[in-house]
């Protein structure tokens, strides 16, 4: 009995949440081991290990949504939960369905072999030590490293009035490195992070010192760079850049309940050709080791593959349970929630782009004059027009079908539809980068990946400009 | 008086023995509680309620020079052992670092009147009322605003407990509230959101009308915008944008940023950072202020502290750990997120002072630029070297009025070049949450779009 509590007590609570009426009612438990090392100025300074427990208990009625959650997880505690659902809800009317709680199958495995929470927390330092000492020993101008490790170990228990009653257990692993260099009074940083669904056997593969070398290599080469130009041309993203801009300029927008509200340029749109036949767009749960895969999403459907532009025709939108009963249809598994503390909302898990045909080093050579983004850094989307824009963490200047100078400072701001709608080139190679991708004040791991492409105009925002 | 936090002093006490036992040399107990309500409507009925109390403990040990932090959810006495050796293993595996101490007791304001009692007593329905008032007075500003993003109503009421081995014991309790309005014009095709908020500590203070009016005016005045071509241009930016650009400087005011080389202003100190009219002020007991409170997140008074002053830095924003790095006293600058985090160094209520001129004055200084009223992807400027390259929409000012607005173009630069290039500074202060700026005015800035 995970938390000590029977699936009697379970149904209990959620039939007193349906007291007063309403449609529907899901509880989910969780707990969550968390361990966090921060490593700077050559410190190991901050380790902390953290214990969550808590649940949160929906009650859908109508239209509307009734949240509550709390840490008292014993069956008083989660009484008084659905007392003030089922009063926040005032909802009356309806009779509460009969329900009986059945253990869904799991639908398919992510391994993890060393879990989080059987490795002492030194082996954990010293995976933070090598990637210091690493990026450090690259060259003298690196002047600070910061080093951010954490894992989590989340055991969620989930059940609803439609007789659903799934156990869960998510395992994430994550390293960062920030590299500071100063040269001539000129700081430049550089970043890279790697994460995975996994335990600790994900350092082996990829090692520390690895992670550490390419954040103080860019660092490095920003300090060469020179600023980046301003105007409108050739982009050229290159595989390792990672997915930002498809999870920008194109996934959010596809997420349900913003289509539903009007709020996307997506919305109305299925079965139309919004993107080019070279673009094929994937939402994917089940891929092993990902940062944003899980088996069940955060209300207990099992987690698919979702196939959402087609050669360029919009297949499918993003579903959580809410915005799939309003369309009579089922869930597509991306309903996601931060923790306990937040109600579900359809998100995005592992978002790419099929890799195509061209030749990657070929779409360099055939482009005159532009800019090769090598490594994307974060951004942000306007659904309801579809702007979008992201800087550019590595960007190079492409002249003649050859890459040249390294710039800095270039932020790239365009339309999502217009971007589908213009890639004329896409490479054979897949790259992908992890994140936590926020929205309506939710943190939730994703990957992104995308083929190296090109855009035959974007606008470039530089700081290179003639008065 | 009844003292409201008996119980809970004597919990956190308790766990301060029990970690001191567990073999800590020192030890600060750190209990939080919070209690939160969310409404939020769209077409003229709740949408989503959230109603929700979380409690929890975040336990600082020092075993010798190491130091090790360990959080739990929830105020049980059961989970103190467990907590204590988790705290005290943790520093045994951390670096030694001599500059850890934990403050003494002090003395503490007593008038900051944070807590609200009527936000306490206002039943439910009063405050769904007052969440739908916000939504009609945006819809009904205009026909075209057609769409509701979001409308909401926010609360949070908290209380704090501290204790230390320096035998300092402290708490408080809070409250603050807020209205949040995005909505959607359309017209001819072209959809443009527009958003307002109001926070404050007062319940009394919020005003849903003007709220879901200022909203719905700037999504209205967005429509039609187009980009242009890349220039150089004099800006001024609404007090929203100015907050989001001064809070890319803000770690840099950080003794911690400073102290590990990632701070702009780290050689800067008593030089000219700013133009004249530049004045920065970090203040944890403003009255009023949504990040005012007795003590910082390590139980040290809060102060007023001046950081820049007609623009030459004057100072820098330290906690316990920092000033004794730095030889000097902390300046109650000690943040806490929560009960989660070990505190670090951050702002308070963080502000760039009011000037004397009127908004409109400023506009009227400038014959041809640009007046922002949106920046997208503040999040991507890089603190550390200071570059920015980020999204913004706005208007043309043409002969010192406004003309056509504009949106997919990006602003690029330096922090630390717009902050030079400052020319002159609203009296319209106003506050985001624990960050304020009132409009500026700024020489030139690369405009690309």
């Amino acid at each position: 009995m995970p938390f000590g509590l029977s699936k009697e007590d379970l149904a209990a609570v959620l039939a007193a949440a349906l007291a007063g009426g309403g449609d529907f009612a899901d509880l989910f438990l969780e707990e969550r081991l968390t361990t966090t090392i921060t490593c700077e100025d050559d410190k190991v300074e901050r380790l902390s290990t953290g214990h969550d427990v808590g649940a949160g208990l929906r009650l859908i009625f109508g239209e509307s949504t009734a949240y509550a959650y709390t840490n008292d997880l014993t069956p008083e505690g989660l009484n008084a939960l659905a007392r003030t659902v089922a009063q926040a809800a005032r909802a009356g009317g309806r009779r509460a369905p009969v329900f009986d709680l059945r253990r869904q199958p799991v639908p398919y495995d992510l391994a993890v072999q060393r879990w989080p929470d059987q490795v002492a927390v030194g082996e954990k330092v010293l995976l933070v030590e090598r990637a210091n000492a690493a990026a450090r020993r690259e060259d003298g101008r690196i002047k600070q490293v910061l080093v951010n490790y954490g894992d989590t170990v989340q055991r969620v228990v989930m059940a609803n009035t439609e007789g659903v009653y799934a156990e869960d257990e998510r395992v994430r692993t994550r390293l960062a490195v920030q590299a500071v260099a100063m040269s001539n009074g000129r700081l430049q940083t550089g970043y890279e992070a790697v994460g995975s669904f996994g335990g600790l056997e994900a350092f082996e593969e990829c090692r520390p010192e690895a992670v550490a070398a390419v954040a103080a290599r860019r660092a490095l080469l920003m300090l060469e760079a020179r600023p980046a130009p301003t105007g409108r041309m050739a982009v050229v993203m290159a595989a390792e850049a990672g997915g930002t801009m498809i999870h920008e300029a194109c996934g959010h927008g596809l997420e349900a309940d913003l289509v539903q509200r009007g709020l996307s340029v997506y919305a109305g749109r299925l079965g139309e050709q919004v993107a080019v036949p070279l673009v094929t767009v994937i939402d994917d749960a089940t891929l092993a080791g990902r940062y944003g895969s899980f088996r069940f999403d955060d209300e207990a459907t099992p987690g698919e593959k979702t196939v959402l532009i087609e050669r360029g025709i919009l297949r499918s939108y993003m579903y959580d349970r809410l915005t799939a009963r309003r369309e009579g249809r089922r869930s597509s598994g991306n309903g996601r929630r931060e923790s306990y503390q937040f109600r579900p909302i359809p998100r995005m898990r592992n978002t790419y782009i099929l890799p195509g045909e061209h030749d990657a080093e070929e779409i360099i050579r055939r482009t005159a004059k532009g800019l090769l983004v090598k490594k994307m850094g974060g951004g942000q989307v306007n659904t309801t027009n579809g702007d979008f824009v992201f800087d550019v963490a590595e960007g190079y200047l492409i002249e003649g079908g050859r890459v040249t100078a390294p710039v800095r400072g270039a932020t790239l701001t365009g339309n999502g539809p217009e971007v589908l709608r213009t890639v004329d080139m896409v490479g054979g190679d897949l790259g992908f980068s992890i994140g936590i991708c926020g929205k309506n004040g939710q943190g939730v791991p994703v990957s992104d990946a995308q083929p190296t492409m090109r855009i035959p105009s974007l606008v470039v925002g530089g700081t290179a400009c003639e008065d | 008086m009844v003292d409201a936090f008996a119980r809970e002093r004597e919990m956190a006490v308790d766990l301060v023995r029990a970690a001191l036992a567990k073999g800590a040399s020192a030890a600060e107990a750190y209990l939080a509680e919070e209690e939160e309500l969310v409404i939020e409507v769209r077409d003229e009925r709740v949408e989503d309620l959230k109603i929700a109390r979380e409690r929890g403990i975040g336990l600082r040990v020092l075993q010798g020079q190491r130091l090790g932090f360990a959080y739990v959810t929830g105020w049980s006495p059961a989970s103190f052992a467990r907590l204590a050796e988790e705290a005290v293993a943790n520093a045994g595996a951390a670096s030694v670092d001599p500059y850890y101490t934990l403050p003494p007791p002090a003395v503490y304001a007593q008038d900051l009147d944070l807590y609200d009692q009527q936000m306490e007593e206002v039943p439910l329905a009063a405050k769904i009322d007052l969440a739908l008032a916000l939504e009609r007075a945006g819809r009904d500003y205009d026909p075209r605003v057609r769409l509701t993003e979001s409308c909401n109503y926010e609360e949070h009421r908290f209380r704090v407990v501290l204790a230390n081995s320096q035998g300092l014991v402290a708490a408080y309790r809070g409250s603050n509230c807020g209205l949040e309005a995005v909505l959607v014009a359309s017209a001819n095709g072209d959809n443009e959101t527009g958003f307002h908020f109001q926070y404050s500590l007062k319940y009394a203070a919020l005003n849903p009308e003007e709220v879901g009016r200022k909203a719905a005016a700037k999504a209205v005045q967005m429509l039609g915008a187009r980009p242009i071509t890349p220039r150089r241009v004099p800006v001024v930016m609404d007090p929203y944008v100015a907050v989001n650009f001064l809070g890319v400087l803000a770690p840099s005011f950080s003794a911690d940023a400073v102290q590990k080389g990632r701070s702009l202003l780290a050689d800067k100190l008593e030089q000219r950072v700013g133009g004249r009219s530049v004045n920065i002020v970090d203040d944890g007991l403003l009255p009023g202020g949504l990040a005012s409170a007795p003590f910082d997140g390590e139980g040290v008074p809060s102060r007023r502290n001046l950081l820049v002053e007609q623009g030459v830095l004057r100072g820098f924003l330290h906690n316990s750990y920092t000033a004794a790095k730095a030889g000097t006293v902390s300046t109650g600058n000690a943040a806490r997120g929560s009960f989660r985090s070990i505190p670090t160094v951050g702002t308070t209520n963080f502000y760039l002072a009011a000037g004397d001129a009127a908004p409109e004055a400023l506009l009227g200084q400038v014959s041809t630029g640009l007046y922002l009223t949106q920046v997208m992807g503040m999040h991507t400027a890089n603190p550390v070297s200071g570059d920015f390259s980020v999204g913004a929409a706005g208007c043309l000012i043409e002969h010192g009025k406004l003309t056509t607005p504009v949106r997919g173009i990006t602003v690029a630069g330096n922090i630390l070049d717009i902050l030079e290039a400052i020319e002159a500074c609203g009296h319209d202060l106003t506050f985001v949450a624990g960050r304020g700026a009132p409009s500026i005015l700024v020489g030139r800035l690369t405009i690309s779009g």
